[in-house]
């Protein structure tokens, strides 16, 4: 296929210098295209403009807002808004790519604006609330003006079905699988361990899950080690594990990516015992791609992604109990623990940046289809005209 | 003051007019272009099947059958294409699964094109689909049935697939 480079605008809602799961899937998917000689411009807020890299334009400083359970660092207002159409009028581009146009920040913003070939991509999983049907009749005429929605998971899609009653095709997040894929063993992590990665501090990640389970491992399996790797304060959590078990733990803070590779190749079980508030389960694909054997809650996102314990194996969330013999069974079959990696391990590919890549850019083809470019909308023009602007 | 309430009125009145008529005009648009994309598709593989129809991997009795789908797929109005298309995709799913034999290079490449087309024309259905329970849920809005808002546009023809023979 004849491949024409287009010009291509992504709005992130949330603010570029924190990290996050959205901030860094806009980052390897802007620079994918670029590498594929696309011309990308990302439109994100930031605190600090000169650390941004070179496709990235800075549409004012992020507010902090409370917002669904955590704290979001979004932007909206009258001057981000103008700014939103500036990018939008100068951008000349084919298409506009809207990251969670349902939260109210910058691609919300954007999609009132503009008009022409729009994709929009969901991410978050979220229960029904009652709120959600009083803020509809506002969303809707928006998020409908998107040509296409992708979701990341089911979960997400499902999401967007409950709440906006609009369909999406699932896309599922990318990862660098050839980043992971030859992590080489290293012998003081390996044997009879279990691995945790992430802010441990979260409730929501459920180390506490772990802790729990733990002295049921111990007696099945007197020298099980657990390693956490991730920021945050260890001591608070210590206190909270048997001091005749505290040595078991070993933390090891923040690990840079190649340790991470060789971390979850190495550990014996790789674990997520998060108690919800997952769309996707990045890591898990990524401890996939690693080849480690997995174990995890069977939280929807982690049961859609593990192919419902096909390629890792599920315990029942919050059940410390469960997640113990789930362990012990593994740790004591190797053969078992290695028949479940080795399979992970080939489907966690599906998940590279290449596969996916390719899939949303599908999409952006068929969004772009009629040929028209992405203009300010109708409405705006005519209050532009009216109030005598140029647009 | 009476005057200036009525004027207000009339104003709010014919901006709600006049932003509902966008809306659905927008919305018509999106079902166009969808459709524009599914209809590609759709076209590209028809001209696939008539391929597969004259290779190694087809028997005489499948080409015609294949080739019998293909035109009437490509020939069908609006309203019958959907059923013209699952005919098609049944004449493929057939002969694909009934043909051990997918050894040629030329063959082993039509495979694996329709493979990827099978792929983008799920994904285009559920986009079109989309586009059309949108504009329709919105034309049957009270103020737009009661304004004809939707003009002349014709109604949007939803389309059934099943997706799943490949």
């Amino acid at each position: 296929m004849p491949l024409s480079k287009k010009r291509i605008g992504i709005v992130c809602p949330y603010g570029w210098d924190t990290p996050g799961g959205v901030q860094s899937h806009v980052g390897d998917l802007a620079e994918y295209l670029i590498r594929q000689g696309h011309f990308v411009s990302v439109l994100a807020p930031a605190i600090n403009d000169e650390s941004l890299p070179e496709y990235v334009t800075s549409a004012g400083r992020p507010i902090s807002i409370p917002y669904n359970g955590a704290v979001a660092r979004v932007l909206f207002g009258p001057i981000a808004f103008s700014r939103v159409r500036q990018w939008i009028s100068q951008g000349d581009f084919d298409l506009i790519h809207l990251h969670e146009p349902a939260i109210p920040s910058i691609s919300l913003l954007a999609c009132w604006a503009a008009e022409g070939p729009m994709v929009g991509t969901f991410h978050a999983a979220a229960k029904r609330q009652k709120v959600t049907f009083a803020v509809a009749p506002f969303l809707e005429p928006v998020i409908e003006k998107l040509t296409a929605r992708i979701a990341v998971s089911e979960a997400a899609r499902e999401t967007l079905t409950e709440h906006l009653e609009t369909d999406a095709i699932v896309v599922p997040n990318g990862i660098y699988a050839t980043r992971y894929s030859d992590g080489a063993l290293d012998s003081q992590w390996s044997g009879n361990t279990i691995g945790f990665m992430g802010r441990f501090e979260e409730p929501r990640k459920g180390l506490a899950v772990l802790i729990e389970a733990l002295p049921q491992i111990v007696t099945q399996i007197p020298d099980i080690k657990i390693f956490v790797a991730g920021p945050g304060d260890s001591r608070e959590i210590l206190k909270q594990i048997q001091p005749s078990l505290r040595s078991r733990f070993t933390f090891l803070g923040k690990i840079s990516e190649e340790e991470k590779a060789n971390f979850l190749a190495s550990v014996g079980i790789y674990i997520a015992p998060n108690t919800g508030g997952e769309s996707f389960g990045i890591i898990l694909a990524e401890a996939l791609a690693a080849g480690a054997s997995v174990v995890a809650s069977d939280i929807p996102a982690f049961d859609s992604l593990l192919g419902h314990g096909e390629y890792g194996t599920l315990f029942e969330s919050e059940n410390p109990q469960d997640l113990a013999r789930k362990v012990v069974t593994l740790l004591h079959d190797a053969e078992l623990r290695k028949g479940i990696a080795h399979k992970g391990k080939s489907y966690a590919q599906g998940f590279d940046w290449d596969v996916v890549a390719d899939k949303i850019y599908d999409v952006y083809e068929m969004a772009m289809v009629g040929g028209a470019k992405v203009t300010l909308s109708s409405e705006n023009r005519a209050w532009n005209k009216f109030l005598g602007r140029q647009s | 003051m009476k005057f200036v309430v009525v004027l207000f009125i009339v104003a709010l009145v014919a901006w709600y007019l006049s932003y509902s008529a966008t809306r659905l005009d927008r919305l018509h648009h999106r079902v166009e272009t969808s459709w524009a994309n599914l209809d590609g598709l759709l076209q590209r593989r028809a001209a696939i099947a008539i391929e597969i129809a004259r290779s190694e991997i087809s028997d005489p009795a499948s080409s015609m059958l294949l080739t019998f789908a293909a035109h009437q797929a490509r020939e069908a109005s609006v309203r019958d294409r959907s059923q013209a298309e699952t005919g098609l995709s049944g004449a493929l799913g057939i002969l694909l699964e009934n043909s051990n034999d997918i050894s040629g290079v030329i063959e082993q490449d039509l495979v694996r094109e329709l493979r990827e087309l099978t792929e983008k024309i799920k994904m285009a259905v559920a986009i079109h689909v989309d586009a059309v329970t949108r504009t329709q849920l919105v034309r049957k809005k009270l103020i737009n049935r009661i304004f004809r808002l939707a003009g002349t546009a014709p109604e949007p023809v939803t389309y059934e697939f099943e997706g799943d023979v490949l």
